[in-house]
């Protein structure tokens, strides 16, 4: 007890000695100044929501948000049919209306102003109505009362249409079948409300994420090579702890650097969105937002938020760690650095390439999970052992096991280093 | 107390910078010397387990030095040629975080800390970034961190290097003082200072320990004697084809040539009693003087 008690203490002392060596750096110092800034500046886009008041005027700022949730709560609550059929009521009667037939700007924005309450159901009417791989802007004003009735059914009708036709070769039977099961399991009607912070924080959240994975690739890749540019590698070596828990410090310091400073900008970023947009609609499914109707999980926003939170630290983790692992290996942070960068830039250079193939590898790669919001809406299946699963629980199960595995490697590869 | 090297052999891709080297080495200072490129940091490097060797042994009392780990490197201090630190550390930060990675207790590592700093004379920069030390400064913390654990095995490669000629002395002192119940071994190329520091001589050349034992051993048998004698000028270039030579001074009536041979280089040469110098050159064979010397090559333009 006595001597296990030491150990921990001893670790904590030489963790505090490199997290020193790691903030001590006029570079790292910088890096996290421009963390923080690109941070406050993500946070500045996505707050900034406007609304066009009943002049025609488009205002932003808390007043517009304030105007925007007052608009949209009039049309919360569950959206049945009754509900569908007011909307759709609503939206012809302000597209008919002189003022959006008007050549005027001034009058048709007088126009979209009353439209905004309704304005994310409409997007569903246009969703649902439209084919698959379709989006009609305008779809939902040639819309009747009596169509409401499929507003739920249409999405899974299109879908097996899709299925059956454009994407017959893309999946097999099994696959088709799960798709089909997830969609029709989703709970309907929804429940509808204002959301537009989580809508916001969702498309700009892989921005930040991105941005702090790449900052961390920086801090961390020092951890393990500067000794050796630094040329403190042959006392740090010949130390007593200097193959064993001298190196556990330093891997231990790189995991403590992820955590903190991935949370850091992540709950700041958060907290600063949420807080000026508010948290309504949490409860919400993520089908609810035009951009998540196709999606096939059926989770709620708050889900969302955590599977974000989530997946992007498994995410920031595994690449700190290849990170890492490549700067013990090679001994040089410039190569270490490039390896958050290449795993986030090429995959969207590749993703041109259009074969079910190229598209089933990348969407298992790491840079999926600092993009969640987006992940949800990709039709990326894999079956396995004659199960269907899509890509997001494989992804957080396979990284964090190569995370797992990674740490263990890297701390036996610096341990066993030569000088000379 | 033992430290036995046994055949040790180090290879490079395309060259072999230590090559067979037996040896055992006991408590008591030991002066290794040799030229650039003696591979004398490539034997210092095995022998603080920080390279493999090709081929042969180390031990410490009959255990392989690498499989012993960390109870090896317990025992161990170590102050690298090139050595490097953390640029934005304090003097007494650096200490105190090498002294972590030595396992020292808290307590343990701010007085050794303070003595230390006293010792080598650090005491008032303590509180000074390392990165802004003068480099005689930085090598006396090196040697301050080589000795933190208290060692019983001392490697200094080069500890003397850009220390100023009173540092250097106080150095020695140090190291005299504390070669007691300790292995020390240092690397130099400055004669004088292994002349009053070691016990034990090696003179490493092309990866082999030549010849070894204490200086006054070392020069009574050198293969060569050494005698001084005056020359007129221009005989000088003549002898310095035909001879090693020490050293050259200008006297009243010629030039005083110390030459290195094993008979007498004229009937008017004088036996001196050889230094570590001469001995230096005898195995060496490197004279300062160099055999294709400018006088030479401007005398052959004039003619
Ligand atoms: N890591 C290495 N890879 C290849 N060759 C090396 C390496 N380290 C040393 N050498 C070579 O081995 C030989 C011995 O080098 P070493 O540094 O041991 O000499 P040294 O006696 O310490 O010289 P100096 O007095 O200049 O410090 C040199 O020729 C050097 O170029
Ligand atoms: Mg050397």
């Amino acid at each position: 007890m006595d001597i296990r008690m030491s150990t921990k203490v001893q670790v904590s002392r030489m963790v505090k000695y490199e997290l020193k060596k790691v903030f001590l750096r006029t570079g790292n110092r910088v890096a996290l100044l421009v963390l923080l800034l690109v941070t406050g500046i993500t946070c500045f886009f996505a707050a900034n929501i406007s609304y066009v008041n009943e002049n025609g005027e488009s205002t932003s700022g808390p007043a517009a948000i304030a105007s925007l949730k007052k608009a949209q709560k009039e049309w919360s609550g569950l959206l049945d049919e009754e509900t569908l059929r007011q909307v759709i009521a609503e939206n012809r009667r302000i597209r008919t209306s002189p003022e959006a037939m008007s050549d005027n700007v001034r009058e048709s924005n007088i126009a979209y102003s009353w439209g905004q309450g309704i304005g994310e159901i409409r997007s569903l009417l246009n969703c649902s109505f439209c084919a698959f791989r379709e989006y009609d802007y305008y779809r939902a004003d040639s819309l009747t009362e009596a169509e409401a009735s499929s507003f739920y059914a249409n999405r899974i009708s299109s879908l097996k249409d899709w299925l059956s036709e454009e994407a017959k070769d893309q999946f097999s039977e099994k696959e088709k079948e799960y798709l089909i099961s997830q969609y029709e399991s989703l709970e309907t009607p929804f429940f509808c409300d204002y959301m537009a912070g989580w809508r916001q924080l969702f498309e700009y959240a892989p921005t930040v994420v991105m941005i702090t994975m790449l900052v961390l690739g920086y801090l961390v890749a020092g951890i393990f090579s500067s000794e050796f540019s630094w040329k403190s590698d042959a006392v740090f070596f010949t130390s007593f702890y200097g193959r064993d828990r001298a190196v556990f410090a330093k891997v231990k310091t790189g995991f403590l650097l992820v955590t903190a400073v991935y949370f850091a900008a992540f709950l700041l970023y958060t907290g600063i969105v949420l807080t000026y947009l508010g948290t309504d609609g949490y409860n919400c499914a993520i089908q609810n937002s035009w951009g998540s109707w196709k999606s096939f999980y059926n989770i709620t926003n708050w889900q969302e938020f955590l599977l974000i939170a989530l997946s992007g630290y498994i995410g920031c983790l595994f690449i700190s760690s290849l990170s890492m692992l490549v700067s013990a290996k090679t001994k040089s942070a410039v190569i270490a650095v490039m390896v958050p960068v290449v795993l986030i830039f090429i995959p969207s250079f590749i993703g041109n390439i259009n074969s079910p193939l190229v598209n089933k590898i990348l969407g298992l790669l790491p840079d999926q999970l600092l993009q969640m919001s987006s992940a949800l809406n990709y039709f990326n299946l894999y079956t396995l052992g004659g199960k269907v699963l899509g890509a997001v629980p494989i992804l957080l199960v396979l990284y964090s096991l190569l995370t797992g595995i990674l740490l263990p490697v890297l701390y036996r590869e610096y341990g066993r280093k030569e000088v000379g | 107390m033992e430290l036995t090297v046994k055949n040790l052999t180090k290879e490079f891709k395309d060259l072999t910078a230590v090559r067979g080297i037996s040896l055992t080495m006991t408590t008591g200072v030991y002066g290794l010397l040799g030229v650039n490129g003696a591979g004398k940091t490539t034997l210092m490097r095995m022998l603080c387990t920080l390279l493999r060797p090709t081929h042969g042994s180390i031990t410490w009392d009959e255990q392989d030095i690498f499989s012993m780990d960390r109870d090896y490197r317990r025992l161990l201090g170590y102050l690298p040629q090139d050595f490097g630190y953390y640029p934005d550390f304090t003097v007494y930060d650096y200490l105190m975080y090498v002294a972590s990675i030595k396992g020292l207790r808290p307590v343990t590592a701010k007085h050794r800390t303070k003595a230390l700093l006293e010792q080598v004379g650090m005491a008032e920069n303590a509180r000074k970034k390392m990165k802004k030390l003068s480099g005689g400064m930085k090598r006396r913390v090196g040697i301050a961190q080589a000795m933190l654990g208290n060692p019983k095995i001392l490697i200094l490669d080069e500890p003397t290097a850009g220390l100023d000629p009173s540092e250097r002395i106080r150095f020695r002192n140090l190291i005299s003082t504390l070669s007691e119940e300790r292995l020390v071994l240092l690397s130099t190329h400055i004669v004088s200072d292994i002349a009053y520091i070691a016990n034990e001589i090696l003179l490493m050349k092309n990866g082999s320990i030549e010849a070894q034992g204490t200086s006054q051993e070392l020069l009574s048998h050198m293969p060569e004697q050494v005698w001084t004698l005056t020359v007129p000028r221009d005989q000088v270039n003549t002898y310095m084809h035909h001879y090693k030579i020490s050293n050259i001074k200008t006297v009243p009536g010629g030039t005083e040539l110390r030459i290195l041979s094993g008979t007498r280089p004229s009937k008017d040469a004088i036996l001196e009693n050889a230094t570590l110098e001469d001995l230096f050159l005898a195995y060496f064979g490197e004279s300062p003087y160099g055999h294709t010397n400018v006088d030479e090559s401007a005398g052959e333009q004039d003619g």
